[in-house]
């Protein structure tokens, strides 16, 4: 399986703080990639590099074989979606019609929607379970429906590459398990290449396909959840003690942090 | 004098200003002053007048007149003075007009120790009366006295020689963008009465109003002094569309070009007698 | 939650785009027969040499109809603004841009330029650019402008720009300092033809170029960021706003001086009543600010007849409190 979405030696700065030192990964179609760390390490400035939103100091990011650069951002928008960890959207823009803008790059410059971005636009909604809030302006919808409408408008890009910032953070647990349900539909029947930030060590060991480890800028460990989620790997990457051991009942993995007892 | 033209930008502030800065008497001087510093082109005028010229050791920025006042040192503006530049030409007394900006100014030269006179200049009677002012801090009360004496009876020659006429409806213009008048309680107003015409804009309540052109059309004057000048000469068409208004019809619209219109001294009868010709050409020779 | 429908649709946008118009001819219309000095428009239809016909066709409608211009470039104006900024408090006059183009119009006459010309219009076009530029420069912070951050850029550049006015005012002579005066508080009267029908082509101008980039404001309207994700080229749509927005913004300047406010308000209502799509919204702003000033002009003239008010203070006395209230509902929302 060739690569999709290719880094090679991503290297980045904010002034003279490096954040990211000879960051290199590959994302092939179908595939489910979780990006995992603690804060500060660099996660979200690794998603801006792939989605083309920032450029690398040093090292490239390469669509299909091309250099990001090369792409125009109509062009790429297409291809590549991208799902912020938020949007302070302060316009009251209805939820249909945020999600419609996942449309823009599909549609001539003034185009107004036809019947088919449509039905893919509320074909997402309902995939994300908020079909229901179609008219409402996003100034009145809670966190966790906010970050579900801007997920159907990655959606409705119809994208070959999904790039994700921490999508669950505001969501319950059921929507959690939803959206890494979509997710993984996604990617295994429509062969969408998937990479999401998590935070969450746990679904990231029941869903993803592989695990990307990095801290402090750099990647410590790359492979399968079994391969990356050691005690080992992650009390180096999060500098505390972690427990890890078999999840009898997914069939995957669970992971702790270990608590210092007192006494 | 000019210096009203000048109030209008901050009018609303002025009012409180101008009843604040009023009224206060001179301390009597015990040898008439020697060196003498004056805020406002009006009074330099005066104090030329009064043949005490030669005692100004400073005057304002905006002081033109006479000729020989252009050439005397410079201490800030009209609106604007500079108290050091004030305090350091060591006056004997400072003769100031409330003006928008200045207040502050002259409370700190009198808090340096220094005699301030002030007088108003709005009307007539606070023309007659800064003279005899500034005369009397001169030491040359006597001499400003004759001074009165002399500009009201230049000024009623030009009442007289327009005696007789019918009153003619006068609009008197200061600005065009925006239209801005004289209305009623301004030396302006009162020198068109005395040049044999009545203010149309009389009745608008505000010294200085804004008006909209669709007046200028209801009030139909036969003569517009238009005094507003410099930039202004782009839009010396404002009025050309107002075909039923008699001055325009009839030519009468007459372009001011002089300062001494909108100075409270001594050359005002001669805006006086400029005004006169222009309202009433015929009584001066004119078509 | 709203009476309107989910989505923009082109018949939605031509049919709302027409009430709007007519509501705009008729207030034109009515406008025309309000002013501090009663006209008959019979007796000015049945006779052009009467006063009625001076009055309401050489004073008013020249006034009522600038006025919908300067309005409509104020309104269509301040709604891109406020997406390219991604933040519903911008408006041109409260970021300072107003007193910018206004700095370069005092500068422009003070040179020597006569108020006809088109050096002034120019001048106060290159004024509206730096302004811009300054503002949006300043006003970032890692790539969105807080509501903070905007205000107070906007206030100590207004607070400059009037200071620069100012201080021209001091230096320049007494013949050049009543023109002043025209800029800081704004006025619709008295203008050619000629000028009316020039800057109505400059806004026509700048509202076409502006709804080009309409579907482009929708998506900066998220940040610039999200913008670039949704397949927008930032760097030039950004560029064709600021010069569009600015020639907007120079040119009602320069022909009526500083008028506040209506950038602000007009968008807002709009916004409220028919959404955010800017497809819309642009030209509905347009509309709707053309529509506001003239009756705010209206009022000007007739509020203290037989003298008339400054329209700058009119929309001041309107948009001032207003925006007190949004700015509560702004500062009092945070994220939820």
């Amino acid at each position: 399986m060739s690569a999709l979405l290719e880094a090679t030696g991503l290297r980045f700065a904010y002034g003279r703080r490096p954040v990211l030192d000879e960051v290199s990964l590959a994302l092939g179609p179908g595939e489910l990639v979780g990006v995992i760390g603690p804060n500060g390490a660099g996660k979200t400035t690794l998603v801006r590099l792939l989605a083309g939103v920032l450029a690398p100091a040093g090292g490239s990011v390469r669509l299909a074989d091309r250099p990001l650069s090369a792409y125009r951002r109509r062009e790429l928008a297409r291809r590549l979606a991208v799902v912020p960890q938020d949007a302070h959207l302060e316009f009251p823009f209805t939820a249909l019609e945020v999600v419609l803008m996942g449309r823009a790059a599909h549609l001539p410059p003034l185009g107004f929607p036809r019947a088919r971005d449509l039905t893919v636009a509320r074909a997402a909604m309902q995939r994300l379970e908020v079909a229901h809030l179609e008219d409402r302006p996003l100034d009145r919808v809670s966190g966790g429906e906010r970050q579900r409408v801007l997920l159907a408008r990655a959606l409705a890009q119809e994208p070959e590459v999904l790039l994700l910032d921490e999508p669950t953070t505001h969501l319950d647990l059921r929507h959690q398990a939803g959206i890494h349900d979509v997710l993984g539909e996604l990617s295994r029947s429509r062969g969408t290449a998937v990479l999401s930030v998590l935070h969450d060590l746990n679904l990231a060991a029941m869903y993803c396909d592989r695990l990307i480890l990095l801290a402090a800028g750099r990647v410590l460990r790359v492979g399968t959840p079994s391969q990356v989620l050691t005690a080992e790997a992650l009390g180096d990457a999060y500098r505390t003690q972690v427990y890890v051991g078999p999840n009898d009942a997914t069939g995957s993995l669970v992971v702790l942090p270990l608590v210092r007892r007192r006494g | 004098m000019k210096t009203s033209r000048m109030r209008r930008p901050a009018l609303l502030v002025a009012l409180p200003l101008l009843a604040a800065c009023g009224g206060r008497p001179p301390p009597p001087a015990t040898t008439p002053p020697a060196r003498v510093v004056s805020l406002a082109p009006s009074i330099t005028e005066i104090v030329y007048a009064l043949g005490a010229g030669d005692r100004l050791v400073g005057v304002c920025a905006q002081c033109d007149y006479p000729a020989a006042a252009a050439r005397l040192p410079r201490v800030g503006g009209y609106l604007v003075p500079s108290v050091e530049a004030v305090v350091a030409a060591r006056p004997d007394v400072v003769l100031v007009v409330p003006s928008p900006g200045n207040r502050d100014a002259v409370r700190a030269v009198e808090q340096a120790g220094v005699r301030v006179v002030v007088v108003q200049d709005r009307t007539l009677a606070d023309l007659w009366a800064s003279m005899r002012a500034v005369g009397a801090a001169l030491g040359l009360a006597d001499v400003g006295e004759r001074l009165v004496a002399d500009v009201q009876r230049r000024l009623e020659a030009v009442r007289e020689r327009v005696a007789g006429l019918p009153p003619r409806r006068v609009l008197l213009v200061v600005g065009h963008t925006p239209l801005v008048v004289a209305g009623h309680g301004t030396l302006q107003d009162e020198l068109v009465s005395a040049a044999g015409g009545v203010n149309v804009a009389g009745d608008t309540g505000g010294v200085w109003p804004q008006i909209s052109l669709e007046l200028v059309v209801a009030r139909a004057p036969e003569v517009i002094v238009d005094a507003a000048m410099g930039t202004e000469e782009g839009r010396h068409d404002l009025f050309a569309g107002l075909a039923t208004v008699p001055a325009v019809r009839d030519g009468r619209v007459v372009a001011f070009a002089g300062e001494a219109i909108f100075r409270a001294g001594p050359r005002v009868p001669d805006a006086a007698r400029a005004l006169a010709a222009a309202i009433h050409p015929e009584a001066f020779g004119a078509g | 939650m709203t009476l309107r429908p989910p989505y923009l649709t082109a018949r939605r946008l031509a049919a709302t785009t027409a009430v709007l118009a007519a509501l705009l001819v008729l207030s034109i219309a009515g406008a025309m027969l309000v002013g501090p000095v009663a006209a008959s428009l019979r007796r000015a239809l049945v006779d052009p040499g009467s006063a009625d016909h001076v009055i309401l066709f050489r004073t008013r409608l020249p006034r009522v109809l600038l006025g919908a211009v300067v309005g409509g470039s104020l309104g269509a104006s301040g709604a891109a603004l406020q997406a390219l900024l991604a933040n519903p408090l911008a408006c041109p006059h409260l970021l300072g841009i107003s007193g910018g183009a206004a700095v370069g119009g005092v500068l422009a006459l003070i040179a020597g330029a006569e108020a006809i010309s088109a050096v002034a219009p120019l001048a106060a076009f290159a004024g509206a650019l730096v302004a811009i530029g300054v503002v949006y420069l300043a006003a970032r912070a890692g790539g969105r402008s807080t509501p903070y951050a905007l205000l107070l850029v906007g206030v100590v550049f207004n607070v400059l720009a009037s200071a620069a006015i100012m201080l021209i005012n001091a230096i320049a002579s007494y013949s050049q300092a009543h023109g002043v005066l025209f800029w800081l508080m704004g006025s619709l009267s008295g203008q050619s033809w000629g000028l009316i029908a020039a800057a109505a082509a400059y806004a026509l101008a700048g509202l076409a170029w502006l709804a080009a980039h309409a579907q482009d404001l929708n998506l900066l309207a998220a940040g610039e960021e999200g913008a670039a994700e949704l397949g927008v080229d930032v760097e030039r749509a950004r560029r064709a706003v600021f010069v569009a927005a600015s020639l907007l913004v120079g040119a009602a300047v320069s022909v009526s001086g500083m008028i506040s406010f209506v950038g602000l308000i007009v968008p807002h209502l709009i916004r409220l009543v028919l959404g955010a799509d800017h497809r819309l919204l642009l030209p509905a702003s347009f509309l709707g600010g053309a529509a506001f000033l003239v009756w705010a002009d209206a009022l000007a003239r007739t509020a203290l007849a037989p003298a008339e008010l400054p329209v700058g203070v009119v929309t001041a006395l309107l948009g001032g409190p207003f925006f007190l209230f949004l700015l509560r509902r702004e500062l009092g929302r945070g994220t939820s």
